[in-house]
């Protein structure tokens, strides 16, 4: 059975004790906490197997190597996908700078079209700004409705551009919004577009099938989903991965090397210079096999639960507008929310000293933040460990924003 | 909270000298906080001191005549940069050029901030540094 309560007993860091007060970990969205089965996993592989991968004619190095293989197994089941088309990277920023840079510099020239959108986390937008301005593409961006939802009508009147790149958020960190990424790639599709999804905040909450939604490229980061810092994922398509040139250049990532010219290993190797973060990619498998034990249909209902909870319990709160659309159903992961006359960094600071850890600010999303005409937010986030005490917490909290500025 | 004491919370609901100045004597700058969006312009007026000028020693030396400011911030930013106007007002140029960042805070600001808040508190004090860098000469 799926009880957040007793999940929480694998998680050492949330026994601390914050300010005097029990934390109360609502900052989730911007990285998890990790169970005792990662942060042993990455021990364990140091203490037992370390080595780098691939050079070593011994047992070590064989033992890396498999590790670094099955990991790979792991996530690329995990989401569908074949292992070769796994590319291991720090983070989500960097798979999709790796997009921008290795497809976008080979693919886009002056004149076309790349359509991303408002929503996007700062990750999905500056890369395509910077690689626009190398090429002389054009950056279009989707807007959003009063709801907060994006606006299909203009997303379909702006593929009429023929974007040869849309790139989308699959679930938002502002405002947790789900989008419907599998419907937008068909219509980009159509237009010609390739598509790449952000998918950051949605694998740690719901079962992602890259086949499903039919996308090119998926990237997603292993901190945010019970991982360690440090490993991200992405996915490519294998026809488009192979028909790209590589992003970094150097070890690990090369077949034959002249002193005038080189060529490249098969994928994923080819997009993968350097010696790899062996341990992250082990702790990486170590939570998607936490996850898988609790079942991501369970993860999935529980993040419903809570959401429904929090907003729930955050109307009841005079002065305070919740960010997007209430219905559950349409959200994961978080409950943003503007606490009227009181600037966000002040109402985090007062939680925090409640033990209440939130975030506060713009969450990397400016262009968002402005077109909801605020200049920052506070944001609760949840996993798997998130109880609704938590978030009666938050409410016990919140009142003393009232007693502190009297609103 | 210690952040939140009764004289920050008044300044922060009554800042003091918000607004804009115009004319040639008069210098500005602008600076936002990345983290937030927080914005602080300050305006200043740089003029000769006169007799009546209460905190200048020497009677030619050149002054802050007069200071506005305008921003979008938090509790924080919005009491630093209205407690720091105040301090300015009347002040000599000279002393305040030859003041380190720190020196500012301390003496024109006067509270203190988790190590989390720094941001909001140092925002004016860049602000009015910035201002200096392009004192206009008279």
């Amino acid at each position: 059975m799926f009880n957040p309560t007793v999940i929480k007993n694998d998680f050492p860091i949330l026994k601390r004790v914050v300010n005097g007060k029990k934390l109360v970990y609502l900052d989730s969205g911007a990285t998890s906490q990790k169970p005792s089965q990662v942060i042993y996993a990455e021990k364990e592989y140091y203490e037992q197997n370390n080595a780098n991968v691939h050079r070593g004619a011994h047992t070590l190095g064989d033992e890396a190597t498999r590790m670094l293989a099955e990991s790979r197994q792991t996530v690329a089941n995990f989401i569908g996908a074949k292992e070769q088309e796994i590319i291991f990277v720090r983070n989500t920023t960097e798979a999709i700078n790796l997009v921008s840079y290795a497809w976008g510099l080979d693919n886009l020239k002056t004149g076309d079209i790349v359509l991303t959108t408002v929503m996007e986390h700062h990750a999905n937008l500056v890369p395509w700004q910077e690689v626009s301005r190398r090429t002389g593409a054009k950056l279009e961006l989707v807007g959003i409705t009063e709801d907060g939802l994006l606006d299909l009508d203009d997303y379909a009147k702006k593929l009429f551009l023929k974007p040869k790149i849309v790139c989308i958020v699959h679930v938002s960190n502002a405002l947790g919004i789900i989008n419907s990424v599998k419907e937008m790639t068909k219509m980009a599709h159509k237009a010609g577009a390739l598509v790449l999804v952000d998918g950051a905040q949605a694998v740690p909450h719901m079962k992602v099938d890259i086949k499903e939604i039919g996308c090119d490229f998926y990237a997603f980061s292993g901190h945010k989903m019970l991982g360690p810092m440090g490993i991200g994922v992405l996915w490519g398509k294998k026809e488009i991965l192979e028909s790209m040139s590589p992003f970094l250049t150097g070890g690990g990532m090369i077949n034959e090397v002249y002193p005038d010219h080189s060529t490249w290993a098969e994928l994923p190797e080819k997009f993968e210079a350097g010696t790899p973060n062996v341990a992250g990619v082990v702790g990486l498998a170590s939570a998607i096999n936490y996850l898988e034990k609790l079942g991501m249909e369970n993860v999935r209902a529980h993040d419903k639960q809570m959401i429904e909870y929090a907003i729930d319990q955050l109307s009841k709160v005079t002065n305070l507008a919740i960010l997007g659309t209430s219905d559950e159903n349409k959200r994961s992961g978080s409950v943003s929310f503007e606490y009227q006359g009181v600037h966000a960094h002040d109402v985090a600071t007062i939680l925090d000293s409640e033990g209440v850890a939130v975030r506060s600010g713009h969450h990397c999303t400016m262009p968002l933040h402005k077109a909801l005409g605020i200049t920052a937010s506070v944001r609760a986030s949840f996993n798997v460990y998130t109880t609704k005490e938590d978030i009666d917490a938050l409410i016990l909290a919140l009142k003393k924003v009232k007693t502190v500025f009297g609103k | 909270m210690d952040m939140y004491r009764e004289d920050v919370l008044d300044h922060y609901e009554n800042p003091r000298n918000q607004g804009e100045l115009t004319g040639k004597d008069v210098k500005t700058a602008r600076d936002s906080n990345a983290s937030c969006g927080d914005m602080v312009q300050f305006y200043i007026r740089i003029a000769k001191s006169s007799d009546r000028s209460p905190k200048s020693a020497q009677g030619s030396e050149l002054i802050i005549a007069e200071v506005k400011w305008k921003g979008i911030g938090c509790a924080i930013t919005t009491a630093a940069a209205s407690k720091l106007s105040e301090y300015l007002q009347g002040s000599s140029l000279k002393d305040i050029e030859k003041m380190s960042e720190e020196e500012i805070m301390q003496k024109g600001i006067g509270f203190e901030v988790n190590p989390g808040r720094m941001k909001c508190l140092t925002l004016p004090v860049k602000v009015v540094k910035k201002v200096f860098t392009h004192t206009p000469k008279i």
